[in-house]
């Protein structure tokens, strides 16, 4: 027995070893956001979204009707915060209004779809992403990023957050605390999460009974393989 | 006469019963190692349900792959459960096939008489991964995109047909939907039936000769009046039983990964395979998942393309001749220490160069690279001469075990 | 169980056994139950499907004594702007005892469309355009005698010549054995449109 708990430490150690260095990311030093993951800050971040980014950004993996069935909204709020007023249906996925050839012209290319960008790039690199805006008069829209040099979109959330300059210096103050402001852009990775794997809520809700159920088969397989061994000498 | 004398008078099924369950005698002294036999073929069932219902709503073109795959998780009831089911088997079953590899090297279960045994074992381990590959290459990510230009790309390297070979498996100059179209039919029909097939006769060939264990004796050697080995019990129901009690902690594993990290940290589910293919914008680096990724390192580690192809190859084939190069009369390496310290090295090894294999193409890994290169081909080549030398301790006459 | 005995014959405790056995079996059955429940769920139609499952006809364009197709789930949905003559056919053809299901006994029709116009509203018929004999699509003959000297308007299906009214009752003599099933819908005849929801469950669709 004791055997196979060095044996087993061995592995464990190795495995956790190549773990963190497989996880390991040589980019920019990224900023974390702390939240709770909830309902809460995930509807919080979905309106946002719903009236910040969703006239460019589309989340085309995503159903109107998810947002009532994972985080219990109601139907009328769905309607009220997130739908756009025309054209679209609650079964229906959530796409921008923006049409492609439009966002050619205007951006050069088409605003990705955010459905899986929490997966792609990490909530670290969204949050830090979102906080690291500033002017740029050389660029065309006007603005720059550390995290995405000479990126096309423009800081579209510089009304709560404030515009500052490349050095830092705060140009004009926002019309949230920057205390409130990293909140919502918080809330907003809180949901992009969500949306890059709304299966969560029902993992959560399913995970203890399936293991339940596994670890009561699991004892009784042991008690059972205990008796019958009993033969064996 | 009866319905069940009919039907067993008919059948096959009781004789096979008994061949490879009811009077299959293994010895008694398996330790947690030979567990993944057992889970393997636990997990490949489980991989053919999963996979048949992700099938079920895959579609194979360049412009729908993606949004399909992706519309499993989102749309599909219970989709999300058959996705990880999936992606999360493929990374367990390499777990396991790596550890009963492992134990059977470490026991000399490779050995006369299972040499076949092991050659067709190891090949199953090589169209798993072929299997892995193409499976990696459906849903049409950016990361199978690139890792299937990569990998189609080492066919150039053959002499002469390179560029023909190259062209016929991807149906084109590049990847494209006539790529996804034949992987596809690969991925279900061809490797899958070839896996299925290899299983059969691993089992079969392994029955014919009997099961070795962790003391490396034959058991066979010492019958008892009954014409059954002493040291031997029925498969069913003592090991069937411990089977099950397998299943449950393997199952709760993989259920925690299921439920609770999916993606296990990025390694299982790699973030490049959350964005769709875009034949203008490479990956930062290309690197295999975690189960290819020693055998990459190896491939990076001569800086010579040609070169590095060979090594790999040579690397990837060593393992079918290893029941020749061991030469020494006792099997297991409980009772022969130098062997087993070389095997323990050769292992940790394994994990470095898996670990080598996923950094980024760095001048500071090519001598870590090389070592770790080095030393996989070393043991291979030193096995012979220290199995002839080395000082072997006496097995015991009977397996050793202590009764629960 | 510590004896010593060299053979194996020790008396294994057969009720213990099988006590172990039926709750490694029954807990077994539902770890099972656990993997093949989502398996055959995964099955179902899938939210995309879902989306798919309603449609909107607009009516506007509908002129009196015209009809309009739409595609609702791979099946063609007639919707037909009845005049008053055309409703007057109807109670002729009952009259006549040309039918076979005057009163629409067979549920072909959701209960709220168990009458003669087989509609929500007697001037709009909505209702699924295949004929229930051998699946084909019949045509819409509104013209009288247009398909022989009786006829007083209807659908005729050119696969087997089943005959149907205007309401898609089934004419005697036609091999199809019911009349034309008609989908669950909502109408709002204001804004002139029509929400096709889901198939009415016990219709024969052919």
């Amino acid at each position: 027995m004791k055997k196979y708990v060095v044996w087993a430490g061995m592995t464990l150690g190795l495995l956790a070893n190549a773990s963190g260095a497989f996880a390991a990311d040589n980019g920019p030093k990224m900023l974390t956001p702390h939240y709770t993951y909830n309902a809460k800050t995930i509807i919080a971040g979905a309106k946002l979204f719903a009236t910040d980014c969703m006239a460019c950004h589309s989340i085309k993996f995503m159903r109107y009707e998810f947002l009532t069935q994972d985080l219990g909204m109601s139907k009328a709020d769905v309607h009220k915060y997130i739908m756009l007023p025309t054209g679209s249906e609650f079964k229906g996925t959530m796409v921008s209004a923006m049409p492609i050839n439009m966002a050619h012209k205007w951006f050069g290319l088409p605003p990705p779809d955010l459905s899986q960008m929490v997966r792609y790039k990490s909530q670290d690199w969204v949050y830090t992403y979102l906080l690291s805006f500033y002017r740029d008069p050389q660029r065309p829209s006007g603005w720059n990023n550390y995290v995405f040099p000479n990126v096309a979109m423009p800081d579209v959330l510089a009304p709560y957050g404030g515009i500052v300059n490349e050095h830092g210096k705060v140009l004009r103050a926002g019309d949230e605390s920057p205390q409130k402001f990293k909140e919502q852009v918080t809330d907003i990775v809180a949901f992009l999460r969500f949306v890059s794997d709304p299966s969560v809520v029902q993992r959560d809700d399913d995970g203890p009974w399936v293991l339940g159920l596994l670890v009561l088969f699991t004892i009784f397989a042991y008690f059972l393989k205990k008796e019958y061994w009993k033969d064996v000498k | 006469m009866s319905f069940k004398e009919w039907f067993v008078k008919r059948s096959p099924l009781p004789e096979m019963w008994r061949e490879h369950m009811a009077e299959y005698y293994a010895p008694k002294n398996f330790n947690i190692f030979y567990y993944a036999g057992s889970l393997l073929l636990l997990m490949v069932v489980l991989q053919f349900l999963s996979g048949f219902l992700v099938m079920a709503h895959y579609i194979p073109t360049a412009r729908d792959a993606y949004d399909s795959v992706y519309g499993i998780m989102y749309d599909v009831h219970y989709g999300w459960l058959m996705q990880y089911m999936h992606v999360d088997g493929v990374s367990l079953i390499f777990i396991l096939l790596y550890i009963h590899m492992a134990r059977g090297m470490l026991y000399g279960s490779y050995r006369s008489p299972r040499e076949i045994v092991w050659i067709i074992g190891y090949t199953t381990y090589l169209a798993f991964m072929a299997e892995a590959f193409f499976g990696y290459i459906l849903p049409y990510s950016n990361l199978s995109y690139w890792a299937g230009t990569v990998i189609t790309s080492l066919f150039k390297s053959i002499p002469f047909i390179g560029h023909w070979v190259t062209t016929l498996v991807r149906g084109g100059a590049g990847m494209s939907g006539d790529t996804l179209g034949r992987f596809t039919a690969l991925h279900v029909t061809v490797v899958f039936l070839v896996i299925v097939g290899l299983i059969v006769f691993h089992i079969l060939y392994l029955h014919k000769v009997g099961s070795n264990n962790p003391d490396g004796i034959e058991i066979k050697a010492n019958k008892g009046p009954d014409g059954h080995p002493v040291d031997g019990i029925p498969f069913h129901p003592y090991y069937s039983v411990k089977d099950l009690f397998g299943f449950g902690v393997w199952l709760t594993i993989f259920a925690a990964i299921i439920f609770y990290a999916p993606t296990f940290h990025h390694i299982f589910l790699e973030r490049t395979m959350s964005t769709p293919a875009n034949p203008l914008k490479s990956l930062p680096d290309v690197t295999p998942p975690w189960y290819l990724s020693p055998f990459y390192a190896m491939l990076r580690a001569i800086p010579n393309k040609n070169g590095g192809i060979i090594l790999m190859v040579v690397a990837v084939l060593f393992p079918f001749v290893l029941p020749w190069l061991d030469k020494n009369p006792v099997k297991s390496t409980r009772y022969r220490p130098i062997t087993r310290i070389m095997l323990i090295i050769f292992f940790i090894n394994f994990f470095v160069l898996a670990y080598l294999g996923e950094q980024p193409p760095l001048p500071k890994y090519f001598f870590p690279e090389r070592l770790g290169a080095v030393i996989y081909v070393a043991f291979f080549v030193l096995l012979p001469l220290v199995s002839k030398f080395e000082p072997t301790r006496t097995p015991p006459a009977r397996v050793r075990f202590r009764a629960h | 169980m510590s004896d010593e005995t060299q053979d194996n014959k020790h008396a294994p405790n057969v009720t213990r056994r099988r006590f172990l056995t039926a709750l490694v079996t029954v807990s077994g059955a539902a770890v099972a139950g656990t993997i093949v429940v989502p398996m055959v769920k995964s099955l179902d139609p899938t939210a995309a499907a879902a989306a798919l499952a309603t449609t909107t006809i607009d009516l506007n364009p509908i002129e009196p004594g015209m009809q309009m197709v739409a595609l609702w789930q791979e099946k063609p949905v007639i919707v037909v702007n009845r005049t008053p003559e055309m409703l007057a056919t109807l109670d002729e053809t009952a009259q006549k005892g040309l039918l076979k299901d005057p009163n629409c006994n067979v549920p072909q029709q959701p209960p709220y469309c168990k009458n003669k116009y087989r509609s929500r509203v007697p001037e709009w018929y909505v209702g699924i355009k295949i004929c229930n004999h051998l699946c084909c699509i019949p045509h819409y003959r509104p013209k009288k005698a247009s398909v022989a000297p009786w006829w007083l308007g209807g659908f005729h299906c050119p696969c087997h010549g089943s005959m149907y009214d205007l309401s898609a009752r089934v004419i005697k003599g036609s091999p199809a054995p019911h009349n034309m099933a008609v989908p669950e819908y909502d109408i709002d005849v204001e804004k002139k449109s029509v929400v096709v929801t889901k198939m009415y469950p016990l219709a024969h669709l052919c």
